[in-house]
């Protein structure tokens, strides 16, 4: 029994590879779509006046950050989970009619999720609290998806072989915890139909609208703590369970260091929840709280770079293989940009920084270093790992891989120069005065400045757009080549030329 | 200890769960009742000024427009005084915005007027030349959502006692008695009145038709929402 | 060379080219140099500062990490547990980096603890302070400019505050708001004699009475309708042509022969002043074309200031 390799089942794992890779299209086309109009306004009205209500920037923001945020990275963590999970756990999801179960139960009720999701949005029905858009009827839908998730988790850890959890899951639990955590506090609203019994003529008004339990600077803080931490426990926890497992079973290399990963570990859950302040840095929020927001940021700069540092590490002498394999380069380039973002967000909290990076697009900017450099490379890293896996055939083609590699580089160095340039040069210009005492520039003026960077950023985005899809051909492509042998791969994943 | 937390699940995900709740019952509770009591002169917003709210939220015009303004010269020179947390306390949810694509208008109802507006919602890039704002054309034909709006007003003067049909003391010393309807219908009738005033200033036929039929379109209630910021 | 340092030369310089970029656009036409955008406002020059030393540091980091992946050799021991294939050995934490959190960890307690609350910083304080200074500045500066100056500072002061209303050109822009390069057009007048008019143009509440209290002494009677048309061409043509009998008639006595107004009686309707301009400024304007908002933001000097700016364009 212990010798023989155990067959694990991944169609759960497949299923969730599909949202991945179709969640990942539609939100990035979505943002190509508001970056273009942004650029261009008449974009605005592309598909005539009359729909213009459904294709216009505002209504469309949120279908962007939604699809990706609760689209494409969800969708890969969870493809993520069902795969590393019974790997690093030694337990195969077909042992347990049960964890199967759920664990379809689990992507279809996703993908009703979704659905209401994005007619929901279309519709403009929205709560306004920023990757916390959905009323309560998807809130609860999301809340039920969410505890599935959470006993596929703690069931396979349930009858697992490994005795000691590895990295991986430490911080596939803490992504669960912390989720689950926020997104309750955060969602705290009634549904507006409850007052109407109040006055005997009940039932008036949507009945899927609510309002939040917070008011004003309350509500903000709560919102802030969710938004903060839900990229920390969406963009980054679940993204460095991903690295800590598919860098090294790809390069087949050791971790550099167990105790530089638990160190990080644990400063990262403890510093993290700390630094939501930076994001209410300036408003009415108590002093205090800012101030604390300012500092745990710049401390959290070294839980966020030991994990970084660890994995480039972890390829210590292994250079050729960096150089010889498109995967291995898409992480390595992840872990950079994960260093990049995690110094470029401290220093954006410095509340003089703040004063001038706050509302403009360099915010945006350090927003697409972590999500296209850091989320985007290691979910398509990890996708690139697990196909040849899943499906049991060599990946297509390395070198549209390589070329999609460079592409998608390329695209974000646009997108992170225009913005960065964009936004300095709007926070400037809004706190200009001129030789006279005056406010130097009308608001406009700091619109109008900014039209090159825009177009910039949108051609940025367009490349890597267009990575994406050679990504998503060389999947499909890699699931209808020739298969490879049966037995088990070993740390490099096998390309076609 | 974490040797053995990392082979003791339950444990482990207690330790984990301690570690990150921690923080945020530290940040968030001990200002929580002060942060929510209401500035003077600070009133609940009327029916049409709420439909007018739902407007905005709908059309995600907090995608680009913060309602906060930082204490800087600059920005008090833009937009007025900076923010204070009780003016905030009625707004469900808050509208600070993240993102300044388009100016504060956490006061714009000082310095912007209602056929302005209308100009300008109908066709920005006509008034502000270069503006990127979209065109928000639908909301002349659009109709506004009070039946919606009078449940909010029911529901927060129920569950958190805002104060409707009660003085509220303005920054003059006098009072102020925001009226909310006490029939469904009641709720329609103050609404359209207040649509009318509002309708009164602007140029637009249809609008001006629609409110003759007793119907509200949605820019009316959202001009009347804007003006209300100051 | 080796094509890393190349490559990290290449982005820093690329990056340093970006954030320069930044400074002069935003130099502009704010009539600033660079070094007076740095040196005239702490957040700028903190802000460059920040942005800089992020590219140098992540690049000389990342470099310094991936050197090790060109010339180093992994080692060490390994941990006897094995997850899945991976590995791990049992290195000791990287020297720098714990040295640094540990100084990150003290240095944040110590902020929080005694820092902070020693500074006794504040938000609002930093602010009043910072306008108490303004202040002083603005009034030793400008308090005294008067002549082109003037007209000059005006000209800023529309820019940014006005013209997303009156336009550019200060024409109005198609009719959506009063234009500014003559004193008033026909319609307003009309709207004003047959509505009458009570906007505070005087500094104080003194309404215009509508055409049921215009008396045309030349007629014995009240205005009629050809009369009020015109009236209104003959204000809106600069107090010229056809009509100036029936303003000297029903008009004249308060607004002047001229039309050039009489102190606390009735407004120049010829021709923009300075205080006309600041009583609107103050008390906003409803009319014909639209509603103009108050200004109360504006300081007197700036309003004054403005209003020479407008007189200036319908000479
Ligand atoms: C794509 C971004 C965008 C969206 C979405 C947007 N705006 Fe704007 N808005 C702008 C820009 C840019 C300006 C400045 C130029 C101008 O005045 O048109 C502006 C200006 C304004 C102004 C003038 C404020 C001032 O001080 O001059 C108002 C009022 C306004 N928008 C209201 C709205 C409302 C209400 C919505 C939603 C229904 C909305 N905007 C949606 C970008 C946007
Ligand atoms: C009884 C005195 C009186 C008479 C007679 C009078 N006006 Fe006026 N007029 C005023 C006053 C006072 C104001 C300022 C009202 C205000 O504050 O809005 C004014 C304002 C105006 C304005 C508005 C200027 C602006 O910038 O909007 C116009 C135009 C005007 N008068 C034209 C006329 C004409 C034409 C006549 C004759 C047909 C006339 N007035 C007769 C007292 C008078
Ligand atoms: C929100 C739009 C808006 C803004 C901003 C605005 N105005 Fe106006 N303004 C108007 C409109 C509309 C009118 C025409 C009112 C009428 O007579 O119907 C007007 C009229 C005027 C008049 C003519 C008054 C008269 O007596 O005829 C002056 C002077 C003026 N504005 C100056 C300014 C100055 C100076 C600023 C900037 C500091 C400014 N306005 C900003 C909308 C605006
Ligand atoms: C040490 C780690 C980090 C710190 C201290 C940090 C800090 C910040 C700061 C100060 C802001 C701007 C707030 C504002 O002024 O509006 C911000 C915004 C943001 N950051 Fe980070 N950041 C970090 C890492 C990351 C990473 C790795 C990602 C994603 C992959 C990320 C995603 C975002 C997003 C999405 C926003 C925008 C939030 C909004 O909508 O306003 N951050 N971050
Ligand atoms: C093709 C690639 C992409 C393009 C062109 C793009 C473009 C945009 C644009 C134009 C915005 C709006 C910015 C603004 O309001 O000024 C935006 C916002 C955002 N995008 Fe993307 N995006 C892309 C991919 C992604 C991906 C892959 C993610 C996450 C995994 C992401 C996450 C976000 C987030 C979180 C925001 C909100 C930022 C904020 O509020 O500060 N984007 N994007
Ligand atoms: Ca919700
Ligand atoms: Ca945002
Ligand atoms: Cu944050």
């Amino acid at each position: 029994m212990e010798n023989r390799p155990l067959e694990y089942d991944y169609t759960v794992t497949k299923m969730f590879m599909f949202t991945t890779i179709v969640l990942g299209i539609v939100g990035m086309l979505i943002g190509v779509i508001l970056a273009f109009e942004l650029a261009f306004p008449e974009v605005n009205t592309i598909l005539g006046s009359g729909v213009a209500e459904y294709t216009n920037f505002s209504r469309l923001r949120p279908l962007h950050t939604d699809a990706v945020i609760f689209g494409f990275t969800l969708s890969g963590i969870f493809a993520t989970w069902y795969y590393v999970g019974q790997r690093v756990l030694k337990v195969s999801m077909a042992e347990s009619g049960f964890l199967m179960f759920i664990g379809k139960l689990h992507f279809w009720l996703y993908l009703v999720g979704v659905a209401a999701v994005v007619v929901s949005l279309f519709m403009g029905i929205t709560t306004s609290k920023e990757y916390a858009e959905f009323e309560w009827p998807i809130d609860i839908a999301i809340v039920v998806v969410w505890v599935l998730f959470g006993i596929s988790i703690f069931g396979l850890i349930g009858i697992r072989r490994e005795k000691s959890l590895y990295i991986s899951v430490w911080y596939y639990i803490a992504t669960f915890l912390g989720i689950a955590m926020l997104y309750v506090f955060n969602n705290m609203e009634i549904p507006t139909i409850l007052g109407t019994n109040g006055i005997g003529e009940a039932g008036f008004g949507n009945w899927w609208h609510s309002v939040s339990m917070y008011a004003g600077t309350n509500d903000a803080l709560v919102q802030w703590w969710y938004g903060h931490n839900a990229v920390a426990f969406g963009f980054t926890v679940p993204i460095v369970a991903m690295i800590y497992y598919f860098l090294p079973k790809e390069s087949g290399q050791a971790i550099y260091s167990y105790k530089l990963s638990l160190l990080s570990f644990w400063g990262l859950m403890f510093v993290y929840l700390w630094a939501g302040g930076h994001h209410l840095l300036y408003s009415t929020v108590p002093d205090w709280v800012q101030t604390m927001g300012s500092i745990f940021s710049i401390v959290l700069i070294l839980p966020s770079w030991g994990s970084a540092i660890n994995m480039l590490l972890t390829m210590k002498g292994e250079w050729q293989q960096v150089a010889s394999s498109p995967l291995i380069k898409f992480m390595i380039l992840a872990s950079t940009f994960y260093m990049f973002s995690t110094l470029e967000g401290p220093i954006q909290a410095i509340k003089s920084v703040n004063a001038i990076a706050h509302f403009t697009d360099w915010i945006v900017g350090h927003v697409h270093d972590g999500t296209l450099g850091w989320v985007g490379f290691m979910i398509m890293g990890a996708l690139f790992h697990m196909a040849p896996r899943v499906f049991k055939r060599e990946i297509y083609s390395k070198s549209l891989m390589a070329t999609q590699f460079w592409i998608q580089t390329l695209g974000v160095v646009f997108y992170f120069t225009s913005m960065w340039i964009a936004g300095i040069t709007q926070g400037m210009m809004w706190r200009a005065h001129d030789e006279f005492g005056n406010l130097a520039y009308s608001f406009i003026d700091t619109v109008t400045v900014l039209h090159p960077y825009y177009t910039l950023r949108a051609i940025g985005g367009t490349l890597y757009l267009v990575g994406f899809f050679i990504f998503a051909y060389n999947i499909y492509r890699t699931m209808s080549a020739r298969p490879v042998e049966e037995s088990e791969l070993q740390s490099a994943s096998p390309m076609g030329a | 200890m974490f040797h053995w937390l990392e082979k003791h699940p339950f444990f482990f995900a207690v330790a984990v769960f301690v570690m990150i709740a921690f923080a945020g019952l530290v940040e968030i509770l001990p200002n929580f009742a002060q942060a929510s009591r209401p500035l003077i002169g600070t009133a609940p917003y009327s029916t049409l000024e709420l439909a007018g709210r739902h407007v905005y939220i709908k059309n995600s015009c907090n995608a680009c427009h913060s309602q906060l303004i930082r204490p800087f010269k600059s920005e008090t020179d833009r937009y007025g005084h900076y923010s204070r947390s009780g003016e905030y306390a009625y707004d469900r949810p808050f509208l600070w915005g993240s993102k300044r694509t388009g100016p504060d208008l956490m006061r714009v109802g000082n310095y912007r007027t209602t056929d302005w507006h209308e100009n300008h919602m109908k066709a920005p890039s006509k008034i502000v030349l270069d503006s990127i704002m979209p065109a928000f054309t639908w909301m002349f034909t659009n109709l506004a959502d009070i039946n919606t709006a009078y449940a909010e007003q029911l529901t927060v003067a129920q569950f958190f006692t805002v104060p409707y049909n009660q003085p509220v003391p303005m920054k003059d010393g006098s009072t102020k008695v925001v009226k909310m309807g006490a029939t469904l219908a009641d709720a329609n009738a103050l609404a359209l009145a207040e649509a009318k005033v509002v309708a009164a200033d602007m140029k637009d036929q249809n609008v001006k038709d629609a409110i003759a039929r007793g119907e509200i379109p949605e820019i009316v209630a959202l001009i009347a929402y804007l003006n209300s910021l100051k | 060379m080796n094509k890393l340092y190349l490559w990290g030369i290449i982005m820093g310089a690329v990056m340093l080219v970006a954030t320069y970029f930044t400074l002069v656009i935003s130099a502009g036409n704010s009539g600033k140099s660079i070094s007076e955008i740095l040196s005239g406002d702490i957040v700028n020059a903190l802000a460059i500062t920040g942005a800089v030393a992020l590219i140098l540091i992540t690049i000389f980091v990342v470099i310094k990490y991936v050197r090790q992946m060109q010339t180093d050799t992994a080692n060490g021991q390994l941990a006897h547990e094995n997850w899945d294939g991976i590995g791990e050995y049992l290195n000791e934490l990287p020297m720098g980096w714990s040295i640094i959190f540990l100084l990150t960890m003290v240095w944040g307690m110590w902020y929080f603890i005694i820092g902070y609350p020693v500074n006794a910083f504040s938000n609002i304080g930093e602010y009043n302070e910072d306008v108490v200074v303004h202040n002083a500045k603005f009034n030793e500066e400008y308090k005294s400019i008067t002549g082109s100056r003037l007209v000059d500072m005006g000209e800023s002061v529309f820019l940014a505050e006005c013209k997303v209303c009156h336009g550019l050109k200060a024409d109005g822009i198609d009719g959506k708001a009063a234009n500014l390069n003559a004193r008033i057009e026909a319609r307003s007048v009309k709207y004003v004699v047959e509505n009458g008019s009570n906007n505070h143009l005087l500094g104080f509440e003194s309404p215009m009475p509508d055409r049921n209290g215009l008396f045309n002494n030349n007629t014995e009677a009240l205005i009629t309708d050809a009369e009020i048309d015109a009236v209104s061409a003959y204000v809106a043509n600069g107090m010229t042509g056809a009509g100036s009998d029936v303003f000297a008639g029903a008009c004249a006595v308060c607004h002047a022969e001229d039309g050039k107004g009489m102190e606390s009686v009735a407004p120049n309707i010829a021709a923009f002043t300075p205080t006309l301009v600041t009583n609107v400024l103050n008390h906003g304007k409803k009319g014909a074309i639209g509603t103009m908002p108050k200004f109360k933001r504006l300081n007197d000097k700036q309003k004054e200031a403005v209003g020479a700016y407008i007189t200036s364009l319908s000479k």
